[in-house]
């Protein structure tokens, strides 16, 4: 009898201590799971300053570069008043295009998440709302263009004929380049004309306004507008005489 | 008597023994990093290294475009050749970049057409410029009239619409010049695609073609800077 206990009692022991066994190895498992990805990611991460370092790199070289050229278009010129006047039209077209970084009265405005998500005590009662999306800025930067300015940026990234906005996430991407709320609108234009477009009843921006999601409008004298850092690239279209 | 008591020391030691090698595990698992499991963000992280591999592309592209201007103004002017051709040429580089020339290349025609239950509206319009450039388009036109950087697409009455101050009204004749299958694959994503989402999920009509050889013409606005002045370095 009293051997048969302590049988029992015995297995039970063992059973327990292989369980918790079990459950550890488990839990070994995962960590060294954790620990294989986290090399990865380091890896991953060395990857990005890699790359980022390699731009920055190739970025300056063409700042360098750039310069080089203008002095040997203007060394060009100097002498011919013709050239001269076609050196001067292609400055303005580079202007024009977003390669060159312009200055000028016009408005910032920022807009950003309203994490409070009420207003004056109401609420719609639907978390999206508070939201700055996508679509918000492709209506906003419509609507400012309406007033006929002469050069937007959002969060840096210059508006160009080639510029895309897209939601990628819980982000929105300007340039395939990633923004983030908060939105800083940098518009070079009539101050006037500017807010007279965005704030008529009904528009993007008055809807934002109301919800809270504008936190601050400045007009400006010298409002700086970043230039274009990609390039634009014709591979599908040809010019036609 | 005597066994009974060897066997329960073994079994005692036996236990003891177990327990002290799960306490050695407890140890080994608090010492490795469990904070990263929070921090699994592989993904993001591909995507930021594939970006940053795209701009110093393109930065790299843009280096050898400007090396190779700047060599062909040093041979110029070693050649003593006329010094106003190379300007032109990239005057005309820039102004077909403008849109202030006409072009010609493969690309997608989308209509769009107001019917019984909807009108196409001024959103319609610009979302799908916007999707369009996404798309990789290089020139676009609604209506013959040019989209550039700054046009402005306004409703100024149901139905009725102006670009650039000119007035259209439907059919809405857009065309697009760019890799057809990435601009119709980027307007017929299902479900929240441009043509599902903005289009059909309104009740409103439109349809994709491709066409081949298209002409898209040039902007007749002026183009000019009214504020901006260029940031002297």
């Amino acid at each position: 009898m009293n051997k048969s206990k302590i049988a029992i009692l015995l297995g039970v022991v063992c059973m327990v201590l292989t369980f918790v066994m079990c459950i550890q190895l488990k839990t070994i498992d995962v960590a060294n799971k954790t620990v294989a990805s986290s090399f990865s990611e380091n890896r991953l991460r060395d990857e990005v300053l890699k790359w980022k370092d390699r731009y920055e790199e190739v970025y300056n070289e063409v700042q360098i570069e750039e310069a080089k050229l203008e002095k040997m278009r203007k060394k060009a010129t100097e002498n011919d008043d013709a050239a001269a006047a076609t050196r001067e039209k292609l400055k303005i077209a580079n202007r024009l295009l977003g390669f060159t970084e312009l200055t000028g009265k016009g408005v910032e405005i920022t807009l950003d998440d309203n994490k409070l998500q009420s207003v004056d005590g109401t609420t719609t009662g639907n978390v999206l709302d508070y939201i700055v999306h996508d679509d918000d800025l492709i209506q906003i930067i419509n609507d400012i263009k309406n007033a006929g300015v002469d050069a937007i940026a959002i969060n840096d990234q210059r508006i160009v004929s080639t510029t895309g906005i897209a939601c990628d996430g819980n982000v929105v991407r300007i340039n395939k380049e990633k923004v983030s709320a908060p939105y800083v609108i940098k518009v070079i234009g009539s101050p006037e004309g500017i807010m007279g477009a965005l704030t008529t009843p009904g528009t993007c921006f008055d809807t934002l306004d109301k919800l809270g999601l504008v936190k601050s409008v400045n007009k400006s004298n010298s409002v700086i507008v970043p230039k274009y850092e990609g390039i634009i690239e014709l591979e599908y279209m040809k010019p036609v005489e | 008597m005597k066994g009974k008591g060897i066997m329960t020391v073994t079994i005692g030691a036996m236990i003891a023994l177990l327990v002290c090698v799960m306490l050695m595990q407890f140890r080994t698992i608090e010492g490795t990093d469990i904070k990263e499991l929070e921090t699994m963000r592989e993904t993001e992280l591909r995507a930021e290294v594939a970006g940053w591999k795209t701009k110093y592309e393109e930065a790299n592209k843009k280096l050898i475009d400007t090396q190779n201007k700047i060599a062909e103004y040093e041979e110029q002017e070693a050649n003593n050749q006329e010094s106003s051709k190379l300007l032109e040429e990239e005057l005309k580089q820039a102004e077909t970049m403008l849109g202030k020339t006409n072009v010609t290349g493969n690309g997608i025609v989308i209509t769009l057409k107001d019917n019984d239950i909807a009108l196409i509206e001024a959103y319609d319009l610009y979302k799908l410029v916007n999707d369009l450039r996404l798309a990789g388009a290089e020139a676009i036109s609604i209506n013959d009239i040019r989209i550039t950087a700054m046009t402005d697409i306004k409703e100024i009455a149901r139905g009725l619409m102006t670009i650039d101050g000119t007035r259209i009204w439907s059919p809405y004749i857009i065309q697009a010049i760019g890799d057809q299958t990435y601009l119709e694959s980027g307007l017929t994503l299902k479900t929240y695609g441009y043509m599902d989402f903005v289009i059909k999920g309104y009740d409103k009509t439109g349809t994709i073609e491709r066409q081949e050889n298209m002409i898209i013409k040039a902007s007749n606005k002026d183009m000019i800077l009214e504020y901006a002045e260029e940031v002297k370095k």
